[in-house]
């Protein structure tokens, strides 16, 4: 791809390097200390913050419990197709919640602009924030934000205690890397714009449902 | 001949600041908002040293930045994005519009990004016929009604329900018939969800721009910025130079904070990461992945010695919730991108210390706006040293001048002082018994035509020392 023709770019660096040659003085700093109190229980940490985040969370058994709880929440959406992500485990699910649907995979395209649910995994789970962390594997960018609800298959394997432990983990697996698009995301969509009233479901999705497995069978 | 910025600063201040209807509906805001930031400092165990630790973090990158930028942009074009480097809004704005023209574009969907206001972006593409949608709620309000943002977080905070619905009857739908915010929501979301699936380009701002992983980061609660970022086949970032941070660990303690600082969040709903175009296999995201980044001003501001850390600015919006003096006047009183204490203390910088230094004014110096600041930049003072170097610029009337030479010849001798103050008293005693305060004749006309006259004393300090007032 041809490169970008950039006339200033020579000449913004100059003078950032000359502006840079003027001495700053450093405050004092005080010894650093813990900004975060540790967490000791992920799990019941996690399910604090999805309450105070307004998601849904629901722990299952295994994975027949699971398609259950899938189900569940299915059922009572109004009609219309789902997408999801094209996954083994998600095909297991799917094949026995067996929703009454139009299905479209991940790979045949991204969801349509009418999708009544969008079904994906998530590359983590964060315990401080209750934040899910997907990337452009979990299929795809708009597969968590264009249907009015997004439901996350995981396991409690994947939950990590901190979003300091959840960075760190993408940059040793070079995440960013693999993937043009990561997200942390805590809670369905919201808006307070209106005199600072929460609104939820703004632009993407009202609901979004975490189905927890403690089992990864 | 027009008003100058300082004339219509002090006149609209004076406008707003008697406005009821926009008192009550500022300070039903800050105190929702003081109620969230308090509760979400608690959930921080050492607030100060998350504040510390964020000072740090934008020191280092601030201090480095040619290296940090150089790291970022070179892992951008590897991975098949485009980063442009604009000296100044110009620039910025004609590539942006040139991108456009040459790819085809008709509609675009922007998220918010309070770089593209400075720049004056959107005129500029409406201008060569490019529709721009303002997809966040607040911006697309501020929009409807042909106005700048009010505030840099929630930009449609000077409006109640009432005021949105009638706008919304006016310009979105003659049918809408409730004030709920919820129905207002859901019927900007039918609206602006055809833009969205119907535009060729999304333009969002940066919240960071993390080095180390060349990657941009956004932060948004409604979704607007994912979907601006993910469905049309073009996406362009615009941003400062200034939003660069080391490492992608950065963030662990960035966005706590800002999102804690801008609305009580412990996190914001979608805190984004993009480092390029849409991969081979992958199902989604734009072809194409343009960074602009603008400097308009910033690297000057690097030589400034006292003033450099100005750029450590996060844009959270805590220092304008906390003034006293933006919960009077508000945010459009400013006439400036920025409003607010970092407004205030920016704007004299990008555009110019002469016709801006009136804001360094606007400000009791209580120092409010220092305490708040998540990445600690000392504003109270940045104002007082703008107030100087305004001086020193010679940027202040000669008639101020004069009396700041009387004040100082009279401080040095102590009897011209003496007999200045009895003067005074003698001649502010009669102007007010002829019922004369804050007429044209009242030398304390400027304090006096809005206040009752403080009480004159019947004698002066020095009388009443001598009677024995340094004794007690």
């Amino acid at each position: 791809m041809a490169q970008t023709e950039n006339p200033s770019r020579d000449r913004i660096l100059e003078r950032i390097r000359t502006g840079l040659r003027t001495a700053v003085a450093v405050p004092a700093m005080r010894p650093e200390s813990e900004i975060f109190a540790p967490i000791s229980h992920p799990l019941e940490r996690f399910q604090q913050e999805c309450v105070a985040n307004l998601m849904e969370c629901a722990l299952t058994a295994d994975c027949a419990a699971s398609a259950q709880q899938l189900s569940k929440v299915l059922e009572p959406l109004p009609g219309g197709g789902i997408f999801l992500q094209d996954d083994r485990s998600l095909r297991r699910l799917v094949e026995l919640a067996a929703p009454e649907r139009a299905i479209r995979w991940s790979t045949q395209g991204p969801p349509a602009e009418a999708s009544q649910a969008t079904v994906t995994l998530a590359e983590a789970l964060i315990a401080q924030t209750g934040s899910i962390l997907v990337t452009a594997s979990c299929g795809g960018r708009g597969a968590s934000v264009i249907a009015p609800c997004h439901i996350v298959y995981a396991t409690v394997a994947q939950l990590v205690p901190d979003l300091a432990t959840a960075l760190s983990h993408m940059s040793q697996q070079r995440s960013l890397e693999h993937n043009s698009f990561a997200c942390v995301i805590s809670g369905s969509s919201r808006t307070a714009d209106i005199e600072k009233i929460l609104v939820q479901g703004a632009h993407g999705p009202r609901r979004l449902v975490v189905i927890l497995q403690t089992s990864t069978y | 001949m027009s008003a100058t910025a300082a004339q219509r600063f002090l006149q609209d201040a004076a406008v707003k600041s008697a406005d009821l209807v926009h008192r009550e509906i500022i300070q039903r805001g800050m105190d929702s908002y003081d109620a969230a930031h308090l509760k979400g400092r608690a959930r921080i165990k050492d607030w100060e040293a998350a504040r510390q630790k964020c000072q740090a973090i934008k020191r280092e990158a601030i201090n480095h930045l040619d290296r940090y930028l150089l790291q970022f942009e070179e892992k951008v074009i590897s991975r098949g994005g485009h980063v442009f480097w604009a000296a100044n809004g110009e620039e910025a704005c004609t590539y942006v519009k040139n991108l456009a023209t040459r790819l085809g574009v008709h509609t675009i969907v922007k998220s918010k990004s309070m770089v593209t206001e400075e720049i004056h972006l959107s005129p500029a593409l409406e201008k060569v016929g490019i529709k721009v949608w303002e997809t966040d709620f607040g911006e697309y309000i501020v929009q409807l009604r042909d106005e700048p943002p009010y505030h840099i977080v929630t930009p449609a905070m000077h409006l109640n329900r009432a005021q949105i619905a009638k706008l919304f009857r006016e310009k979105v739908d003659p049918e809408i018939d409730s004030d709920d915010p919820a129905y207002l929501m859901a019927a900007a979301r039918r609206k602006l969800r055809q833009a969205f699936f119907s535009a060729e380009m999304g333009i969002s701002g940066a919240n960071f721009l993390v080095a180390d992983a060349g990657v941009i980061a956004i932060s948004t609660n409604e979704g607007n910025g994912r979907l601006c970022t993910s469905i049309p086949r073009i996406h362009v970032v615009v941003t400062g130079i200034e939003k660069v941070i080391p490492r992608l660990e950065d963030l662990a303690v960035l966005w706590p904070v800002l999102a804690t600082s801008g609305t009580g969040q412990g996190i914001t709903t979608y805190s984004t990461l993009i480092g390029g175009p849409r991969r081979p296999g992958e199902v989604d995201g734009p072809e194409e992945f343009h960074v602009v980044l603008v400097d308009n001003g910033r690297s000057q501001l690097l030589a400034d010695a006292e003033q450099r850390e100005v750029l450590h600015c996060i844009r959270c919006g805590a220092c304008l919730n906390i003034c006293p003096v933006f919960r009077h006047i508000g945010g459009h009183t400013y006439g400036t991108t920025y409003p607010g204490p970092i407004g205030s203390v920016l704007t004299p910088h990008l555009g110019g210390i002469k016709e801006f230094k009136h804001l360094s004014y606007a400000s009791s110096l209580c120092g409010a706006c220092s305490s708040v600041c998540p990445v600690k930049i000392d504003l109270h003072h940045h104002l007082l040293q703008n107030r100087r170097n305004a001086t020193e610029a010679g940027a202040t009337k000669s008639s101020e001048r004069l009396m700041f030479r009387a004040w100082r010849h009279a401080m040095l001798h102590p009897w011209i002082y003496a007999l200045g103050g009895w003067s005074m008293r003698k001649t502010l005693r009669m102007i007010y018994g002829l019922g004369l305060a804050g007429s044209i004749l009242d030398p304390m006309r400027v304090w006096n035509l809005h206040r009752s006259p403080v009480p004159l004393p019947s004698e002066s300090f020095r009388a009443r020392w001598r009677k024995g007032l340094g004794a007690n």
